[in-house]
């Protein structure tokens, strides 16, 4: 009786205290930054993370991308983030504001709106005054997203040109058929012909292969400024500040210019 | 080790296991009702407007899964016709399956550029997106509930009863109607119940066949979501608490009314 219950237990803890040993004594061995980044910076965040390590073999890091606002709420609620790499800079300073985050926040990108469609465009979007056009199908990110805060913005101003119809901002809110987690999500959406069109940051517009773009005219278009901090609570403050830096320096921004990304502001 | 030691043990790791089934869900409704949070939260229109969604496509689910459900739980019962187990098998499979995986799956059949979904686009209809899309999404996931109870239902009804009415001169829908239906009917009632709060939750099919837009297709568990994610987590807790209550009563109401042994996987 006794043997068939203690086997299995004995068993199974010979399997896991090595293995937690072991997982600490790595962490002793490597200093492993875990790093939040908007969902536009997926691909740029990660080669970059991929450059640091080149440049930094003692560093290893983990990504985890979402909405910027999504990933704010994450660390407000104590996920273990070091930094936060955000689409814009007010989730960050929000951060910093509620001493959750090290200030000043680091501006370290740049990026610009742009208009995707599906392979073919079959609604026939050629313009962004097609987007107030009735049965047109949006899709956004949610309304506390950065990209949703600069899309407001673009088309306020598109409202605003020669040409554009009364009720043009109505008309596009009006088409909006759903609101994604984040800007790659809507991105997807249009991948896939679910939705005719989506405001999506160029840089995600030059990650997809199955979308075309709308131009939208530069007197309408909204710079993002995307900043980074260092969590407060992170156990590697140096190393999270020294990749910030880094990362709003010129290996960071050469790095992220490969995907697109114009650089940091005045930079 | 003695008999009451171990009693002993088994007693902490059961307690051990209930406080950590039971703490979340007290301090979710403790957080609800702190300082009248709920009442407020609850009041908001994005939880307001999700509820009515909830309430009104739960509803339609739950017309789809008895009005197609009950003929194929009878067939599955008594006809057994070839190929039964795999036919059972396909049907319990949303059951297991992650919701995710379904939300794919019903995009690329009833998605636009689907294999029902593309030739429907050309006729003009488009479904994703639409309260259509989340109420096949929760009829997905929650008819087989409804299935396999009325599925068991009316395997244990008593087939020498039935006969005993043929023989009194009923017809096969006066059997059906007055004999087979009311003795399957705890059965049915718990598998209406359990669809009905599996509908209620769901939530990684919505998000993705059905889209996320307040008022259309953002019913209480895409809300409890979406107000996280944007972290207002006050009208989140109060979605949350709706869902818990409305989950506890289902329960109560299953045992309650002794439905229990409709539940009961063993006799599947």
């Amino acid at each position: 009786m006794r043997r068939s219950l203690w086997l299995p237990v004995a068993a199974a803890l010979a399997l896991v205290v090595p293995a937690a040993c072991g997982g600490a004594a790595a962490s002793r061995a490597a200093v492993e930054l875990t790093v939040f980044g908007a969902a536009s910076l997926r691909d740029g965040l990660a080669a970059a993370g991929d450059a640091y390590r080149a440049d930094n073999p003692g560093v290893s890091m983990t990504f985890s991308f979402d909405a910027s606002s999504a990933l704010r709420t994450q660390i407000d609620q104590g996920a273990p983030a070091d930094v936060l790499a955000s689409a814009d800079t007010a989730n960050p300073q929000a951060l910093v504001d509620g001493e959750l985050a090290v200030g000043p926040v680091v501006p370290f990108a740049r990026n610009a709106l742009t208009i995707v469609v599906p392979s073919g465009n079959p609604a026939g979007i050629r313009d962004p005054r097609d987007l107030a056009r009735p049965g047109v199908r949006l899709v956004g990110a949610g309304e506390a997203v950065p990209i949703s805060r600069y899309v407001d913005t673009c088309v306020e101003k598109l409202a605003g040109l020669p040409g554009y119809p009364a009720g043009y901002g109505s008309g596009v809110a009006a088409n909006v058929v759903s609101r994604e987690d984040n800007v790659r999500a809507a991105l997807a959406k249009v991948e896939l012909g679910e939705a005719d069109a989506a405001f999506v940051y160029v840089t995600d517009a030059a990650a997809s292969d199955a979308v075309e773009e709308v131009a939208i005219p530069a007197a309408a278009n909204v710079e993002a400024v995307y900043g980074a901090v260092a969590i407060s609570g992170s156990r590697h403050p140096a190393e999270a500040a020294a990749f910030v830096a880094w990362l709003a320096g010129p290996r960071g921004a050469a790095v992220l210019a490969t995907f697109g990304f114009p650089g940091p502001a005045g930079g | 080790m003695s008999r009451s030691s171990l009693g002993l043990l088994a007693g902490a790791g059961g307690g051990l296991l209930v406080l950590f089934l039971g703490l979340p869900i007290l301090a979710l409704l403790a957080r609800a009702a702190a300082g009248g949070l709920l009442p407020e939260a609850a009041g908001g229109a994005a939880v307001l407007d999700a509820l009515a969604l909830s309430l009104g496509t739960t509803l339609a689910s739950l017309v789809l899964a008895v009005a197609l459900g009950t003929p194929l739980a009878f067939v599955l019962a008594r006809r057994r016709p070839r190929g039964s187990a795999l036919l059972e098998a396909l049907v319990d499979l949303p059951i297991v399956l992650p919701p995710a995986v379904a939300g794919l799956a019903l995009l690329l059949v009833i998605g636009r550029r689907g294999w029902i979904g593309g030739p429907l686009e050309a006729l003009g209809i488009s479904i994703p997106f639409t309260t259509v899309a989340v109420v096949l999404a929760q009829t997905f996931v929650a008819a087989p509930f409804f299935v396999r109870a009325a599925r068991t239902g009316f395997a244990g009804v008593d087939r020498d009863l039935e006969d005993a009415a043929r023989v009194d001169g009923a017809n096969e829908a006066g059997v059906f109607r007055h004999v087979t239906l009311p003795l399957a009917a705890p059965a049915l009632a718990a598998g209406l119940v359990m669809t009905w709060a599996r509908a209620l939750g769901e939530f990684g099919a919505t998000i993705m066949f059905a889209g996320n837009f307040a008022g259309r297709t953002q019913t209480l568990p895409l809300v409890v979501y979406g107000e996280f994610q944007a972290g207002s987590l006050d009208a989140a807790v109060a979605a949350a608490a709706i869902l818990v209550l409305a989950a506890l009563g289902v329960l109560v109401a299953v045992r309650g009314f002794g439905w229990r042994r409709a539940l009961d996987v063993r006799s599947i």
